[in-house]
């Protein structure tokens, strides 16, 4: 082995880790975030237009990645924030913006109407692809089930935010609010081929 | 010569006397005016700066109308009338705690005075003070006072006197310096002291009842609120006792109160209860309405305390003001109304054909016929439908066999929403017998009250009833054997002692906190309640803004036989 063939391998062998490293920190090492299956709830569920979405083929027949979080429309602090980084996605996107299905699902059932909902997407100028949907106590009480983010109290909700990759079918779970980049970054690497 | 030059001074002095005269009236009109209104900011008068920057922190926009832009998480573009800063501060300023995020108060009366992790002790109360614990005391502000330059920094660029960084979670507003002067301003005036109706020992409330009222339902609605009071008053020794030492001194008891309740009589037509209102109020400026009771609309009562910002919590009507954006009036429900509502949800949300055109709403022109067609029309129409016929009868107009008659085969409807009283049932037969038309009839349950049961068997399987309350079948509920409604008073004394329930959570959560935007706030606050906390409803839901707690009603169909039971044809709330 020559002197340069080794040079390179130590190279390669220094790098390939820190190229890895610095991946990790791109698409989620800056916050916690995991990977799980979940088993989608054939529920019926009801969006901003008033139109009934069969939930379980809704996401499981879609072939662009889902980006899916859980908020009421009246929250005053965090829901507003997720709300900010799916229309920050939309707006970067630009003509990509129809390459991701958004899914907001509400906590607050009893108030989040299509009329309610369609007025909290406007508010946050969201484009087509953004779903807000609601449903009955119990339907809505089954996706946060199935998603292990069960919120018995819309009060003491907490920041959640799943990604679902259209090539497995898996979800990254990201706990935090995190910025608009790592958002990207989530949307790029569910994406990727 | 001297006489033209004392021609002149005499001119001068007649010139000169009314001159002075006028500058004399001048500063005696303008100086008080000049004390009573204080100067402005940006060039504005007070009161228009103070519109202005109202209006960019609760609505997120500037004076020129276009949202603020801010950056929130390090680095989304976000624009303020997606979430503002009363979003996270709350309409009072004093701030939340949602999702795990601390929002911290914003109102004048903190931001611009120093914070300590301890009240600040008087002499007096230093020298009680162990000399282990005087430096806790004595310690540093948390957090000193912000001036206009640090708030602007804070607001800018998020970060506090201390040079501490505040969370990504609030926006860095890109704000030019006239915009950011008349924030600031506003910032100033927002709760800077205590509501009115609270001094050092007592809350002041009031209720509302007008003189139409039956006797037994207005002592449905005074006897359990008086008696909350007086049960809530006959702590108060023991509690203000205690006040006076170590933790609850410290935090528990100063926040306690006695209540006062005072009731405010309304006599006369509706048009003239907003004078009696103001004048109760002028002698007596509470700190907020509880309960009440009229007869008809409750509207005067709603408009006067959300022009005077009065909260106005929980009377006993099922005529409410119907509103997305009124705020200082909280409900038990949107009553009559949402039950038209209900039944337009329920006929949209099913499988039928099409059924526009085909839709006849006969009701009586009473505040409770007109808000249930209200209730069906608006809804309707807000699905995308056309508006249904209508025929409104007279206060006075029986329902006849020929009436109805008239109307079915004028309109031959498929669907018969019918908002009156029981006195319709008999004759409803006869009429679908008719033509077989309509196929499909609405009733009300809070109109047809215990005669629901005479709803003819015949006529049950085509027949829906709104029902606005919890379930005979459920976990509680107040219902007759037979699922028929609750009677009126008892169903309102079943809401008054709700309200206690409620009051005490909310006078415990507001703390000390005498304003009376952060009484509905922390009420906004609470998690959602069922039986037996939400009296005759399924459930009490809350949440920022929203002023209608029961949200639900079902429809439900009667089983055939005279032990007829209610069955259930929809979810509580329908979408």
């Amino acid at each position: 082995m020559t002197s340069q063939t080794t040079r390179f391998l130590c190279y390669l062998v220094t790098l390939v880790p820190l190229l890895l490293c610095t991946r990790a920190e791109a698409a989620g090492g800056k916050y916690r975030r995991t990977v799980a299956d979940y088993s989608m709830p054939d529920v019926l569920l009801v969006n901003q237009d008033g139109q009934k979405v069969r939930f379980k083929s809704f996401i499981e027949q879609s072939d662009q990645p889902v980006l899916l979080d859980f908020i009421y429309g009246t929250c005053t602090t965090i829901c507003p924030i997720l709300s900010a980084g799916f229309a920050s996605l939309q707006r970067k996107l630009g003509p990509e913006a129809s390459k991701v299905r958004l899914v907001s699902i509400t906590i607050d059932p009893e108030h989040d109407n299509p009329r309610v909902m369609k007025d909290y997407l406007k508010r946050f100028r969201a484009k087509p692809g953004w779903d807000f949907m609601t449903g009955s106590r119990a339907d809505i009480d089954r996706v946060m089930r199935a998603f292990d983010a069960y919120i018995p109290n819309k009060m003491s909700h907490y920041q959640i935010m799943l990604i679902r990759s259209p090539r497995d079918g898996r979800w990254t779970r990201v706990m935090e609010l995190v910025s608009s980049a790592d958002i990207m970054a989530e949307y790029r690497q569910a994406g990727a081929k | 010569m001297n006489g033209a030059a004392g021609r002149l001074r005499a001119t001068g002095r007649n010139a000169l006397l009314p001159l002075l005269c006028l500058f004399t009236l001048l500063f005696w009109v303008a100086a008080p005016r000049a004390a009573e209104e204080p100067p402005g900011v940006a060039g504005l008068t007070r009161a228009e700066a103070l519109r202005l920057g109202e209006q960019l922190y609760r609505k997120g926009l500037l004076p020129s109308g276009q949202p603020a832009q801010a950056i929130v998480q390090g680095d989304t573009e976000v624009e303020a009338d997606m979430f503002s800063c009363e979003s996270c501060h709350m309409r009072s300023g004093l701030g939340s705690y949602e999702g795990g995020v601390l929002t911290t108060p914003t109102n004048g009366a903190v931001l611009f005075k120093a914070q300590f992790n301890y009240r600040q002790p008087s002499p007096d109360q230093l020298k009680t003070i162990p000399a282990y614990m005087l430096p806790l005391y004595q310690a540093p502000p948390r957090r000193p006072a912000y001036t206009d330059t640090t708030l602007s920094v804070a607001l800018r660029d998020g970060m506090d006197p201390n040079g501490r960084v505040l969370d990504e979670v609030m926006p860095r507003y890109l704000l030019a310096e006239r915009d950011m002067a008349i924030l600031v301003y506003y910032l100033k005036s927002l709760s800077p002291e205590y509501s009115p109706g609270v001094d050092q020992n007592t809350i002041r409330l009031a209720t509302v009842v007008t003189d139409r009222v039956p006797a037994k339902e207005r002592e449905a609605m005074l006897k359990p609120l008086e008696k909350y009071v007086r049960g809530r008053n006959s702590r108060a020794k023991t509690v203000e006792s205690r006040a006076g030492y170590g933790f609850y001194a410290e935090w528990m008891d100063l926040i306690y109160r006695r209540l006062s309740l005072s009731v405010w009589e309304l006599k006369g037509p509706p048009e003239t209860w907003r004078s009696q209102l103001e004048e109760y109020y002028r002698k007596e400026p509470v700190f907020a309405l509880i309960g009440g009771i009229s007869h008809g609309e409750w509207r005067p009562v709603h408009e006067f305390g959300e022009e005077h910002r009065i909260p106005c919590l929980l009377p006993a009507t099922d005529l409410p003001v119907i509103s997305q954006s009124d705020w200082y009036t909280l409900y038990f429900s949107k009553g009559h109304y949402q039950e038209g509502e209900a039944a337009a949800r329920f006929l949209a949300a099913g499988e039928q054909p099409d059924r526009d055109g085909e839709l006849l709403q006969i009701f009586r022109d009473s505040a409770e016929g007109r808000a249930s067609a209200a209730g069906f029309r608006e809804s309707w129409q807000k699905l995308g439908r056309k508006a249904p016929a209508e025929r409104m009868l007279s206060a006075g107009e029986a329902v006849t066999v020929e009436l109805l008659e008239q109307a079915t085969l004028e309109k031959r409807p498929a669907v018969l929403l019918l908002w009156t009283g029981p006195e319709a049932l008999p004759l409803l037969e006869k009429v679908a017998a008719l033509s077989g038309r309509p196929e499909t009839i609405f009733l009300s349950a809070s109109l047809l009250q215990d005669k629901i049961g005479a709803l003819p068997e015949q006529l049950r399987e085509k027949s829906y009833i709104t029902y606005p309350y919890a379930l005979p079948a459920g976990k509680g509920g107040a219902h007759r054997g037979n699922g028929a409604p609750l009677g009126r008073e008892r169903r309102i004394a079943a809401r008054m002692n709700s309200l206690g329930l409620l009051l005490t959570d909310s006078l415990m959560m507001m703390r000390g906190e005498f304003y009376r935007e952060r009484f509905f706030e922390v009420i906004d606050m609470l998690q959602d309640r069922g039986h037996p906390y939400s009296a005759e409803f399924e459930r009490y839901s809350f949440g920022p803004g929203q002023r209608y707690a029961s949200k639900g009603c079902y429809v439900v169909q009667l089983s055939p036989g005279p032990g007829s039971e209610l069955l259930q044809k929809s979810e509580w709330v329908i979408h």
